[in-house]
């Protein structure tokens, strides 16, 4: 056996030992309580979405004469293929949620504020990543929410000032949905997607671990108790524990509620009402609220917002003298974002 | 949680996504086998046939394996339900401590499916076994075979023929599609049958005697004659009274409906020389597509609705039967619901159809039209419904008239004109009276019975092939270059035969069809177009017709 290590240290000289201390860095004492250690979920679903994905890809042919074809074989046909595509359908749910909850959580404790800015403002861009996945996902179905979906989006594009049809090309491949737009989705979800998230995400769990996880201390404890705890074992069971538990939720989710064929996209046929992911709702509430231009250009203002909450929350502190001014804006935020969500969802149009 | 607590749920979770897996794979392997048909739903036998079960499940496991799979046996309705008969029925029998009868009549099927028994009862289908008075059934029982049994010509060697059963090519063949007139052997030597039990409105005998002759055996089983039972013909005349057989569509014994939406089903009576509606089928853009995408028809659905639980193609069912989503999602099992035009007779009749469902043949406008309960437009709304699933109003419109032109074409250029002369033969005393006999009869049967239906037929279901070819064709051929010939040739033969006056009738009947605008052709030529059919041949092959 030392033989074999022997040999494989030769050359591959790199120390066991260095790597098993560097991934048992200490963590902090507050994320044995289990609402702080879901910042993996999203990282687990992830790697969920990959497995399957690529499993999806080699049945999934994108082109608007075969894809609905293909989603159908896999659904109704290929071995397994109902059960894979529900994985990656209630995994793409869930990681949104897991990202955003995760996001949510970071806001409300004020782990983003210095030395962290850069980290959230990565993790913003992981965001939005995840939903540009999430979208460009849905529309690889062709059915017809997902023609429509792309159609309504490339015309909210076009709305944007000076880019607005630039942004409608890049999207669409052409002026109208055509031919080439379904294998432009498809390399921007199969691969290069992907392959940012997967590069943005280094940065984020890097910075993670440079920077150290944000260290809290809560009501009633003492603050002279023990304040980290090693990684192996107690929070790697913490995070197997999560895991298992997540893979029995969407195998459960994916045999119990297994992902549907809707209606073949049909672009003679406008349908009644068309709403996207539920993840969008927020955004298409507004959408509705404001006129075209004026809508897209407030989204961008609040996205712009988001992107750099962290100075404007240092800013705001040093105005008003009063630390948890973000807590009660993310509050307003946060009802805003589920109301609009309900909102959306209750009504017919 | 200390770090114990925590591998136990480790291991409990880990376990659980096992099982999850498990699970998974058990569904795959569920899925597969429905898919393949090997999958059977659980079936939970009723304790009154359970006996019947368990004991055929042994002795002819097919029936029993069919009914397994069956609607009726996840419902739980089963041997009994369907074979159960009153001590006072004509065909009753105990059977280890059961009262049932063999044959399940639509009677014994509306106690569970009152309105499609009953509309089925009101259909073209169930009165198909009064063919008694038909020439196709003079063809089977006189020309075929004999009405009476006869001697054999020789001796058979390896087989002792004592008497020729003449009815033979009707029993095996006509009345499989049409219905037999089921009998029991009779005591004296004959037929026990409906006529003869004149059953009440409950199917119950009203005949005593007639009953006392039913020949039984040892265990007081009723015995059929084989000349009418294996029978599963559409239009049965049963011993209840009852006319019909549901098994026609719904085969037993597992009575599924997945087969009755397939052309195949259709297609063990409608297929052949004089009804090919399969073949037409097959032929036409629906049954192509069908055949192409018969995996996305979702033929196991239930309700089976076009348009909405499939669009890929329709069937035979589809067209004539099942529900739409312009109709209500109405289904029918009185096909002539929505068919227009009878092509059956000679001459096509429109098909406004009286309280009786009979075709009204009245042409009083009057009297027609206090006659009519159901008129052929209000049929032919019913049947576009299931057209505008999938084509617009135009094209269903275009379509119409293009089928109506081809059967008036038909009815005005060969069939009116044939039966005139028919007619003029006949009732100048050039024919027989009887049909069959003479070389003519069967030359006008094969003009209108085969090739002119094929023509009418192939038109109302889209097989062009089937109206050229196979029909007007041979219908054109048919007419010029053997009825009239044949027609000609018989009045020259009453002329001989000094029955001049006689001939001259007929001959003149003749003449004025031929000489109407659409027949002129024959005798003034078409040398114009002959040239030109030429001189193209020519242009494209180097070639004429006469010479190479």
């Amino acid at each position: 056996m030392s033989d074999v290590r022997g040999w494989i240290g030769e050359r591959v000289p790199v120390s066991i030992e260095g790597i098993a201390a560097m991934s048992n860095e200490p963590v902090p004492y507050h994320l044995k309580r289990w609402w702080f250690a879901l910042g993996g979920t999203p990282a687990y679903l992830f790697v969920v979405q990959i497995v399957t994905g690529v499993l999806l890809a080699f049945y999934y042919q994108p082109s608007p004469a075969t894809a609905y074809e293909s989603v159908r074989y896999i659904t109704e046909e290929a071995s397994f293929g109902w059960y894979l595509r529900g994985l990656h359908r209630w995994g793409a749910t869930l990681m949104i949620a897991a990202v955003v909850l995760h996001q949510m959580r970071v806001f409300f404790t004020g782990a983003y504020r210095k030395p962290r800015e850069l980290n959230w403002m990565i993790g913003m861009t992981l965001l939005t990543c995840t939903l540009m996945l999430g979208f460009t996902g849905y529309s690889l179905v062709f059915e017809q929410l997902s023609y429509w979906g792309a159609t309504v989006a490339a015309n909210i594009s076009d709305t944007v000032p000076v880019a607005g049809p630039l942004m409608k090309q890049v999207l669409l491949g052409g002026e109208t949905y055509n031919d080439r737009t379904l294998s432009r989705f498809f390399i921007l979800h199969g691969a290069v997607l992907p392959v940012l998230l997967i590069l943005v995400l280094m940065m984020h769990i890097g910075l993670v671990r440079l920077l150290g996880v944000t260290e809290m201390t809560f009501e009633g404890e003492d603050p002279a108790a023990k304040k980290q705890f090693n990684f192996f074992p107690e929070h790697f069971y913490t995070e197997l524990i999560i895991g298992l538990t997540l893979m029995l939720l969407l195998s459960a989710l994916a045999t119990l509620v297994p992902a549907e064929m809707g209606p073949r996209a049909d672009p003679q046929i406008t349908p009644e009402v068309i709403k996207p992911e539920w993840y969008f709702y927020v955004a298409f509430r507004w959408l509705k609220l404001f006129s075209g231009t004026t809508a897209m250009l407030s989204q961008g203002f609040i996205v712009f917002v988001m992107f750099f909450w962290p100075f404007i929350d240092a800013w705001l502190v040093r105005r008003f003298k009063y630390a948890d001014i973000s807590v009660w804006i993310g509050v307003v935020g946060a009802l805003t974002i589920m109301g609009f969500t309900m909102w959306e969802a209750l009504v017919a149009h | 949680m200390t770090l114990d607590q925590k591998r136990w749920v480790i291991g409990g979770l880990g376990f659980l996504f096992l099982l999850s897996l498990v699970s998974v794979q058990w569904l795959e392997v569920a899925r597969r086998q429905h898919e393949s048909g090997a999958a059977r739903a659980s079936v939970s036998t009723p304790a009154a046939s359970r006996q019947c079960v368990d004991c055929h499940s042994q002795v002819s496991t097919g029936i029993v394996e069919h009914w397994t799979g069956s609607t009726h046996a996840e419902k739980g309705v089963a041997c009994v339900d369907c074979h159960k008969a009153e001590a006072k029925d004509a065909d009753v029998f105990s059977h280890y401590g059961q009262q049932i009868a063999t044959i399940v009549t639509p009677r014994d099927c509306a106690r569970c499916h009152p309105t499609e028994a009953a509309e089925f009862s009101a259909s073209h289908h169930s009165k198909a076994g009064n063919i008694l008075a038909s020439l196709d059934n003079f063809l089977a029982e006189t020309v075929e075979g004999s009405r009476a049994p006869f001697n054999p010509h020789s001796p058979t060697p390896g087989r002792a023929v004592q008497a020729v059963n003449g009815l033979a090519p009707a029993n095996s063949g006509c009345q499989q599609c049409h219905g037999s007139l089921v009998a029991f052997q009779g005591s004296d030597g004959g037929l026990v049958t409906m006529r003869d039990l004149k059953p009440d409105d409950k199917g119950q005998p009203t005949n005593m005697d007639a009953v006392g002759r039913i020949v039984r055996n040892e265990s007081g089983k009723p015995l059929f004659s084989s000349t009418s039972w294996p029978n599963t013909g559409i239009g049965r005349l049963n011993l209840d009274g009852s006319t019909g057989s549901c098994a026609a569509c719904h085969s037993r014994h597992d009575f599924s409906s997945r087969r009755a939406r397939q052309p195949e089903n259709c297609g063990k009576c409608h297929l052949g020389p004089d009804h090919p509606q399969k073949e037409i089928y097959d032929e036409s853009k629906h049954g192509v597509a069908f055949r192409d995408l018969i995996g996305e028809m979702n033929l196991d659905a239930k309700p089976w609705v076009v348009g909405k639980d499939y669009s890929a193609a329709p069937t035979c069912a589809t067209c004539h039967m099942s529900a739409n989503m312009r109709n209500g999602m109405k289904i029918t099992h009185d096909p002539g619901e929505r068919i227009s035009w009878t092509n059956r007779p000679p001459v096509s009749l429109v098909m406004d159809t009286d309280a009786n469902h009979a075709v009204v043949t009245e042409t009083d406008p009057e009297k027609r039209r206090a006659a009519i309960a159901d008129t052929a437009d209000a049929k032919r709304n019913r049947m576009k419904q299931v057209c505008s699933t999938c084509h617009t109003p135009d094209h269903i419109n275009l379509f119409y008239r293009q089928y109506d032109d081809v059967v008036i074409n038909f009815n005005e250029k060969f069939a009116k004109p044939g039966q005139a002369i028919m007619s003029a033969l006949a009732t100048n005393g050039m024919l027989t009276k009887t049909q069959y006999d003479e070389k003519i009869e069967w030359t006008w049967y094969y003009l209108w019975h085969h090739e002119g239906r094929r023509a009418r037929m192939g038109a109302s279901m889209m097989a062009p092939d089937y109206t050229q070819w196979h029909g007007m064709f041979e219908v054109a051929e048919r007419f010029y270059m053997e009825l009239i010939p044949e027609a000609r040739e018989i009045t020259e033969k009453a002329l001989r035969a000094g029955r001049g006056e006689q001939a001259r009738r007929a001959n003149q009947v003749i003449d004025e069809i031929l000489n109407r605008p659409e027949h002129q052709w024959l005798l003034k030529g078409a040398e114009e177009q002959a040239d030109a059919i030429n001189r193209e041949m020519q242009r494209k092959y180097g070639q004429t017709r006469q010479e190479r």
